[in-house]
């Protein structure tokens, strides 16, 4: 049992690869379906140009068995991470609900109540959001990926640090901007909303908005200065779903008994956190990259409100062995001195 | 010693309080406010009233143009300050049909819905200086025809029949503003408080 268990734990990252794509891939087809939408509620179909007849034909094609009435049907999927209908039944980003109640400083319900299944997950699951999927961290690794290829190649990239406390900070003076301003600022800079309403824009009305510039600077941020540098230091939406999800129940756990130190989980973790030596904390998304690499299946999900603290070096590595042998000629000197 | 101390803190402080309000500092730029706008911008249907009001309830999730079938609703890209990525209407480009599918799906309080009647995005104000009927330059009455809610928005003069003239029930959809044509657009929306209804301004 507990060996398919490690299997399948294994096999989450490929996964979430394709929670990441099915995501992405999504913002750009709802775009897309509305545009066809457009097209059918005009009922014009003779005057659309060679192009918009070409994507009238394709969407007909795979959505006209499924659907009787497009004009309507396709209105069941809308809208983006951001905030979006799914089936009559409305989801808000719970950073979007937390800045317009800071925005409008009222309270308006309907519209909390749209964050309530967002947070619940978030409280159990922690910043899940973040690693199964926010479209920008698909951006965002393969961005990573660019710069090992760039760093392979010997140009040097960014490997600052920086304190991981950043981020809330930006949280703060976020939502304190807004209640100032009155406007949702953190909807300008926070790279889920960003990448879903620059899609939108490029694909319904046309061109890009200032947001994408924002998210292109913030790309070059993370190869140049830091590697991904905007989550762990700067989103306000990550440093929310680290505080709702601090004392989630479902974490990784090192077992310290298959641990072997090789510290491939330290290298290969994005948020810069330390798995090896059992520091996960807030921060964790559950991203399971720690537990693919794993080359002793040393990691694995375990259902529990905290962290185990440091369990001591891996048991199949050489600093346990050299402890255990250090320990074992004391015992022995004490019996001889004995 | 002290003061050293304290002018370290103060720099500490500074430099941690820049590094928080960097991003938004750099969206702000990226987006600058406008005074004005090319064309007029009118507030989707079932907009809160006070523009102030309304940038604080909306969140920029562009929900309401992703509905809308005539894509008419717009959204302030690349200017605005606080408007950015709040949504408008240009009835130059697009009128709105008045089907009230971005009232129904926004999150927020930004659009509340409301009867097809109770909407105010404006009203239309006709020149009579340069309408083609009223100036005898040929028959036309392409808003009157357009207008989705009918004898109540629009109607005709009693001395010409080709002659419109806006009522009190325009909601201010921009539908006529489309179909006009007219190169310089005598039909225009305003906001309800400066248009002219019974009396004749322009």
């Amino acid at each position: 049992m507990k060996q398919h268990l490690t299997f399948w734990m294994r096999h989450l990252n490929k996964l979430r690869w394709l929670s990441l794509v099915t995501v992405f891939s999504m913002l750009i087809i709802i775009p897309v379906l509305g545009l066809y939408q457009t097209y059918v509620a005009a009922h014009a179909y003779d005057l659309l140009t060679p192009g918009e007849k070409r994507l009238y034909d394709t969407v007909e094609f795979f959505t006209g068995p499924v659907l009787n009435d497009p004009e309507n049907d396709l209105d069941a999927i809308k809208g983006t991470t951001w905030s979006g209908t799914f089936f009559g039944l409305k989801l808000s980003d719970p950073l979007a609900v937390l800045g317009q109640t800071a925005a409008g400083f009222e309270v308006y319900w309907p519209f909390i109540l749209t964050g309530l299944i967002p947070i619940l997950l978030t409280v159990i699951l922690g910043r899940f959001f973040c690693g199964w999927i926010c479209p920008a961290t698909f951006l965002y690794e393969l961005n990573t990926n660019l710069g090992a290829w760039i760093h392979k190649a010997g140009i040097p990239i960014g490997q600052r640090h920086f304190d991981r406390r950043i981020k809330y900070l930006v949280l703060i003076v976020g939502l304190v901007l807004s209640a100032l301003t009155g406007s949702v600022l953190v909807a300008a800079i926070y790279p889920p909303a960003i990448i879903g309403r620059e899609i939108y824009y490029a694909i319904a009305l046309g061109g890009f908005g200032a947001g994408a510039v924002f998210f292109v600077l913030t790309l070059l941020f993370d190869l140049l200065v830091s590697r991904r540098g905007f989550c762990r230091y700067l989103c306000p939406g990550g440093a929310l779903y680290s505080l709702l999800g601090r004392y989630r129940l479902l974490r990784i756990k090192r077992e310290v008994t298959q641990c072997n130190d090789c510290a491939k989980c330290n290298a290969i973790c994005e948020f810069e956190l330390d798995p090896m030596k059992d520091g996960f904390g807030q921060e964790c998304n559950n991203c399971t990259a720690c537990i693919a690499i794993c080359p002793t299946d040393a990691l694995l999900f375990n259902i529990d409100y905290k962290d185990v603290p440091y369990q001591g070096p891996g048991h199949l590595g050489h600093k346990y062995r050299e402890n255990q042998l250090e320990s074992l000629n004391k015992e022995v000197q004490q019996i001889y001195e004995a | 010693m002290k003061r050293r101390k304290f002018l370290q803190q103060i720099t500490y402080g500074t430099a941690i309080a820049a590094a928080g309000s960097l991003p938004y500092g750099i969206a702000w730029m990226l987006a600058p406010g406008s005074k004005w706008h090319f064309g007029t911008h009118l507030k989707p249907p079932g907009a809160l009233a006070d523009d102030q009001a309304f940038n604080e309830a909306c969140i920029g999730c562009g929900l309401c143009g992703e509905v809308c079938p005539p894509r008419c609703i717009k959204f302030s890209r690349r200017e605005g300050g606080g408007e950015v990525n709040t949504p408008y209407i240009n009835p130059e480009e697009k009128g709105c049909i008045l089907c009230g599918k971005c009232m129904e799906v926004c999150p927020t309080e930004a659009l509340t819905e409301i009867a097809r009647e109770k909407i105010d995005m404006g009203i239309a104000q006709i020149d009579r200086t340069a309408c083609y009927p009223w100036v005898d330059k040929g028959i036309c009455g392409a808003c009157a025809v357009i207008c989705p809610l009918g004898e109540n928005a629009i109607g005709f003069d009693f001395a010409n029949i080709y002659r419109p003239v806006i009522k009190e029930g325009c909601v201010g959809c921009g539908l006529c503003v489309e179909v006009c044509p007219h190169p310089s657009l005598p039909i225009r929306i305003v906001k309800r408080g400066s248009g002219t209804v019974t009396e004749h301004v322009i």
